[in-house]
């Protein structure tokens, strides 16, 4: 097949060529697919940071019993936006971004299909985190009902205050943000792959993107409908959740579980798709399993929308067997991706370098989240851990160990891409190794915390609980993560100047996106090259032949 | 970084899981759940060691070198997958049919309480009322309720909420339940060993959450007939 040029594929493109490039008014009106996700990316890195320091206060507050830094109130506020910040305006937004910057480049397309819905999506999602976040400069401080905002603590009569309001109004927003973000992605997978790109050949990041799309679309109108049933209840008088007149908080549990559950696997299966790009690359072998991992994510997918209710084990509301076995059987799939990427290292090349440290680091740490998840998915061992320590430990080991981890190798892998010029490496291992170790002293003493007793969301324990040292443990684990994030953000900053160039193809990759130049030109690609398989760049190399066809990672310290 | 340190740190999360035990159970069902922990915790550490061996294995082994040729570019095996997708469901299958036997076990309601105890939860405080005699023990934050039961003899809790939605747990009884209300809860259980134990609200309730804590006190059962005569006369008197 010949090699397709862009710009004679008739996609309707907005025209950039108009406007001073790289303004502030560019970046306010840019419809690119890229500027966009860039914004994406950036917005959240932001959002992370100021969640990041809301949980180093909730850490100093906790080395000791006694109230020493902030009250009751504040700190009830502290792990409200704390979780909201992280889930809503980081976790999701960031693979938004690297979705909106590398599926158009992936599938070989100039553009998403809907550019300026896709630029409405951004900023619906950035006045949402401000509106969010916003509470915090009311009188009565911001949100203090937790991230899950349970019903009937959430009503007027238990949390009155505009708090409660601007945070169910910014996450309205980002919820519609999601909406129509997950319309577009699945338009532009379904409509716009360069000829030659079957579904079966499109990137496991492509089709993770995709089925994340398919959960949002099933789940955020849950969860937008929710919030407009408690933004009646509070304003304009209804009584959906309130049980004194008739309404019913158990309703708002199975609204906000049937969009929260299914809400960790789209904080999840995007960096899956992340480490299913990077793993084959850095061992310089073809994905194991292209179908099975296709078949995996599609099942995790289904099953998660059966599972929320295991969030509700001990309300006494629920059918506790049906729920519980749903959610041992979803670890079948996850199971069957772990043996798939060390079916993928077997017998490779492995190099590790940043992108492959910190997946491997997400190996290790995910495997802990996603063993301890199957403790919680048995009732009786749940009627003990729930709402504990126990919990927060493994949702930081999903969310932290496996998302975040991921998140880092995305950017370690990709931000050469976006900008021209490789991270330093040696910089990148020191973030590497301070983040890992300080990650598990944070997380791993909350198991031990939470199965000896002590519960969560609480401001404060008592000195005969016995659960001073871990706590204290766990608070220099944090001090040891600011650090490795502050080393990550030297590192962007130095390498941004001064990094190596990157080329088009650092790292010996196989998807379209290392087909362009580094950064990519406005309409992504001046030559597509022909499509066969899904590792259509790996293909290229080797018909074009010469020393190394075969490629592999180039980059700093690859000897 | 060597493979030595991704061993190091293997090991020491292993060792660090091994210290990672339920505390010991002070009631028959709780007893039940720890078994039931103790095989969860036997299962995950095999597949913890089963699939960390392997991934530190293929780091360690196909290390890539320079000069390195392609390696040889296999990418499926049908039967391969098929066995690893059948060995997590077999194994799920089986911790869920054990999990289904406990859970059987700690929420059976005793058909015949000897004691029972309607609790209400509310911000941020409990109020503790002994069917049949009267007795209510009421706390809240700054003053911290202390009930007494008996050991050795089938309770039961009925829980209730005044406002939110609480949470009614006494962590060495290993189980909680939530207190809805609108909704009529309930937890049977047996106390086996006698002493104080430190009791909580574990769903977050708003402000003073984590000062609404109750004590419990575990005592033969003429000890707590005394006890509970001793209250009716205290409460005759007031």
């Amino acid at each position: 097949m010949a090699t397709v040029d862009s710009r004679e594929r008739g996609t309707a493109v907005a025209p950039q060529h108009d406007r001073p490039k790289g303004g502030v008014v560019d970046w306010l009106t840019t419809t690119d697919h890229k500027k966009i996700g860039i914004l994406y990316l950036v917005s959240a890195v932001g959002f992370f940071l100021f969640s990041g320091l809301l949980s180093l206060v909730i850490r100093a507050e906790l080395a000791a019993p006694g109230l020493q830094i902030v009250g009751h109130q504040e700190y009830n506020e502290l792990f409200t936006m704390h979780g909201t910040g992280m889930v809503f305006f980081f976790v999701v937004p960031t693979a938004i971004g690297l979705g909106n910057y590398f599926v158009p480049l992936q599938i070989g397309a100039p553009d998403v299909a809907y550019p300026r819905l896709n630029a409405f999506t951004y900023w619906l999602y950035i006045a949402g985190g401000l509106i969010t976040f916003s509470g915090f400069l009311t009188a009565g401080g911001a949100a203090a009902v937790g991230w899950t905002g349970y019903a009937p603590l959430s009503s007027n009569t238990f949390s009155p205050g505009a708090g409660v309001d601007l945070w169910i109004v910014g996450l309205l927003l980002s919820g519609v943000s999601g909406i129509l973000g997950a319309i577009n992605f699945m338009a532009t997978i379904f409509g716009m792959r360069v000829p030659g790109m079957t579904m079966f050949r499109m990137p496991i990041f492509c089709w993770n993107i995709l089925v994340t799309s398919g959960l949002i679309l099933f789940t955020f109108p849950v969860l937008s409908a929710a919030f407009a049933m408690l933004y009646i209840d509070r304003q304009i008088g209804g009584f959906f959740f309130d049980p004194s007149a008739g309404g019913d908080p158990i309703l708002w549990q199975h609204l906000f579980w049937f969009f929260g559950h299914p809400e960790v696997y789209i904080m999840i299966l995007p960096f899956f798709g992340v480490v299913t790009e990077i793993i084959p690359v850095f061992s310089r072998k073809p994905v194991f399993g292209y179908s099975g991992f296709v078949f995996a994510t599609l099942l995790i997918g289904g099953y998660s929308l059966s599972v929320w209710a295991h969030h509700m084990f001990t309300t006494g509301a629920v059918n506790n067997p049906f729920f519980a076995a749903t959610s041992m059987i979803i670890a079948v799939p996850t199971g069957v991706k772990f043996f798939n990427w060390i079916a993928t290292m077997w017998r490779g090349k492995i190099s590790m370098q940043t992108p492959m440290l910190f997946s491997v680091g997400f190996l290790f740490m995910f495997l802990i989240g996603g063993i301890t998840g199957v403790f919680l998915a048995s009732p009786p061992i749940d009627y003990h851990v729930h709402d504990t320590y126990y919990v927060v430990a493994h949702f930081h080991y999903v969310l932290f160990g496996g998302s975040v981890f991921a998140i880092f190798a995305a950017f370690y892998y990709w931000i050469p891409k976006i900008s021209g010029r490789l991270m330093n490496e040696g910089l990148g291992k020191l973030h590497f190794w301070l983040l890992i170790i300080g990650f598990n002293m944070t997380f791993f003493p909350m198991h031990v915390l939470g199965l000896n007793g002590m519960n969560r969301r609480i401001a404060d324990y008592s000195s005969a609980s016995g659960f001073q040292p871990l706590n204290i443990l766990a608070t220099a684990g944090a001090g040891i993560l600011a650090l490795a994030v502050t080393v990550f953000l030297i590192n962007f900053f130095v390498s941004m100047r001064k990094g190596e160039p990157a080329g088009d193809d650092p790292w010996g990759g196989y998807s379209l996106e290392w087909a362009t130049t580094s950064p990519p030109p406005p309409h992504n690609f001046h030559r597509i090259p022909p499509v066969h398989s899904e590792r259509p760049v790996f293909d290229d190399r080797a018909n074009r032949g010469g020393a190394g066809a075969g490629g592999g990672p180039r980059g700093p310290g690859s000897g | 970084m060597s493979t030595k340190q991704r061993l190091i740190l293997a090991a020491a999360c292993v060792a660090a899981m091994l210290s990672a035990c339920v505390p010991e159970p002070a009631d028959v069902q709780g007893a039940s759940v720890e078994r039931l922990y103790t095989i969860f915790f036997i299962v995950a550490a095999v597949v913890f060691a089963l699939v960390a061996g392997l991934i530190t294995w293929s780091l360690v082994r196909y290390r890539a070198k320079p000069g390195d040729e392609l390696p040889e570019q296999f990418d499926r095996n049908l039967k391969l997958e098929l066995t690893w997708f059948a060995i997590p469901l077999a194994t799920v299958v089986v911790l869920f049919v054990l999990s289904a036997g406990v859970l059987g076990e700690v929420n059976a309601e005793s058909p015949d309480p000897s004691v029972i105890v309607n609790v209400e939860g509310y911000q941020w405080g409990w109020r503790f009322t002994y069917e049949g005699s009267g007795v209510e023990v009421i706390g809240d934050a700054d003053d911290r309720p202390e009930i007494v039961l008996p050991v050795g003899r089938p309770l039961t809790f009925t829980l209730d909420s005044a406002d939110v939605v609480h949470s009614f747990w006494v962590p060495r009884f290993l189980i909680k339940r939530d207190m809805v209300p609108g909704q009529q809860n309930s937890l049977s259980l047996t106390i086996s060993d006698a002493g104080v134990y430190r009791g909580v609200c574990t769903e977050f309730c708003g402000l003073l959450h984590s000062k609404m804590n109750f004590v419990l006190r575990a005592v033969p059962p003429a000890q707590f007939e005394s006890w509970l005569e001793e209250q009716r006369t205290i409460d005759g008197d007031g």
